[in-house]
């Protein structure tokens, strides 16, 4: 569970970007933050993960350990000179897992296992969400943070990464946490919506979101 | 030429710069943070002279002195935020200031110039041992660090998610640039330190292999500058710090050539 009570973010001499948020995530769900792009929700997410402090409030996180996939390559070096297999031993031994099979098991669970001695620069948009997807099972988490998962890659791989993400959740109870631009996606498999506007956030059914927020939009564009 | 006991000694110790300079250069390089091991380097002369001064061993007392800065730069970060390359500037002001007044004050009766330029004559046994003793801390610290710091330099956001001390490993590889640093005045002397840490490493990254292949390549390409230049030094009896540099110039320009050699026929296909 993480549970964020009356929780405000600034940075440094900064304005406030979140203000006043009070959520609550169960174990088990699947949750999509929805909103606009510069609305705060990556932010919101940065917190959860414990990467920024709150400026006010508190976060309560009871999960045992949090697996993250960043959106592809925004927070990473592509000329970093490292193979699929270095980052994934590197994660591993950082998180203390002494079975080297792990990664092997992790890789071929994603498909990706072929691509173990490829170096991460060189990989497409879904090969190195694959990998990205397999470091972060490393561990076995009982969190999953996705940061835009659909971005940037194809829609092929768009339709088999989300019945995988759903599969996670529904069968093995892995709670999910995605910040979602494609609200087809978000509709289709979260259990809550929860949308960041403003700085300030509140849940909602799909639904509810699609009613309020977005009906005056459907068919503008091919996401909805 | 090894039946001299300075010859012996510095062929020592070259080896072990060989093998440590790119071991920590590759994570300042990847890390953008080569000119910090330039502004590290001018620290190193003032622990130099501080050295002198005192009458310590002044490789001792430059990684004491240079730890300090080291230490200073990843204080003052956090607070110079934007302006990052300030922080460089105040270094190298406060560590320079610190140089010149002891040497110019005529506090120090040594001979400076082999520090600034590197020399094969002044290499004592003591240095030898300060130079090991240095070497095998810092390669522990680089084999116990090493999946924090690659996951720290490669994804931040991901290795602190995974629980890496992000602070606690920046302090620690302060220390280890300031060891890298230390050992290597000896012989390449502080006005080419940057040369030794930035350019094998570069020539290695051309090769565009995995991370432990360019770990490796650079440091067979760090040997080749540093007994290259040596010898080379030796021959024509100049200061080893200024041959050094230039081969490895001459070294990375080879590689860059012989890779594009390599290319040309898979990019036409």
């Amino acid at each position: 569970m993480i549970s964020l009570e009356n929780v405000s973010f600034a940075y440094e001499n900064g304005p406030y970007l979140l203000r006043h948020l009070s959520m609550k995530v169960e174990d088990g769900e699947y949750l999509s933050i929805v909103g606009e792009n510069g609305s705060g929700k990556s932010t919101l997410v940065r917190l959860m993960l414990g990467l920024l402090a709150p400026t006010e409030g508190r976060i309560v996180n009871t999960f045992r350990r949090a697996g993250y996939v960043p959106q592809r390559f925004d927070t990473l070096n592509r000329a970093f000179p490292i193979t699929v297999n270095e980052v994934l031993n590197c994660q591993r031994r950082v998180l203390r897992i002494p079975d080297k099979g792990a990664v092997r098991r992790v890789l071929e669970q994603m498909h990706v296992y072929d691509l173990k001695d490829r170096l991460m620069g060189g990989l497409s948009g879904g090969q190195c969400q694959k990998v990205l997807i397999a470091r972060a099972l490393l561990g076995e988490p009982d969190l999953l943070i996705f940061d835009e998962p659909s971005t940037g890659i194809d829609v092929k791989s768009q339709l088999e990464l989300y019945p995988f993400i759903k599969a996670l959740n529904e069968e093995r109870g892995v709670t999910i946490i995605t910040v979602e631009h494609n609200l087809r996606f978000a509709v289709k498999n979260s259990t809550a919506m929860y949308h960041v506007t403003g700085g300030h956030g509140h849940f909602c059914s799909p639904e509810e979101y699609i009613r309020e927020y977005v009906s005056d939009n459907m068919g503008r564009n091919g996401h909805v | 030429m090894f039946e001299y006991a300075f010859m012996q000694n510095a062929l020592a110790v070259s080896v072990l710069i060989s093998l440590v300079c790119p071991l920590i250069g590759i994570f300042l390089v990847l890390r953008r943070y080569s000119m910090i091991g330039d502004a590290l380097s001018h620290a190193s002369l003032a622990g130099v002279a501080v050295g002198l001064l005192l009458d310590v061993n002044p490789i001792l007392s430059a990684f004491a002195l240079t730890t300090l800065f080291g230490v200073l730069i990843e204080a003052l970060r956090r607070r110079f935020r934007q302006y990052g390359e300030l922080i460089l500037v105040i270094i190298l002001a406060l560590s320079v200031g610190i140089a010149i007044t002891i040497m110019s004050a005529g506090l120090v009766h040594a001979n400076v110039e082999s520090f600034l330029f590197g020399s094969l004559l002044t290499v004592s046994r003591s240095d030898v041992w300060a130079v090991l003793a240095l070497c095998v801390v810092s390669l522990l610290m680089v084999v116990l660090l090493y999946p924090q710091l690659v996951l720290l330099i490669f994804d931040e956001d991901g290795a602190r998610i995974a629980g890496v001390p992000s602070r606690l490993i920046n302090y620690a590889f302060a220390v280890l640039v300031a060891a890298m640093i230390s050992v290597a005045i000896r012989i390449v002397g502080i006005l080419v330190i940057s040369s030794l840490i930035a350019l094998p490493v570069a020539a290695a990254l051309q090769c565009r292999q995995g991370f432990r292949r360019t770990m490796a390549l650079s440091v067979l390409f760090s040997f080749i500058d540093l007994i290259g230049g040596l010898f080379l030094s030796y021959w024509i009896d100049a200061a080893p710090g200024g041959v050094t540099a230039i081969l490895s110039v001459v070294v990375l320009l080879a590689v860059i050539w012989l890779q594009d050699r390599r290319g040309r026929p898979a990019e036409r296909r």
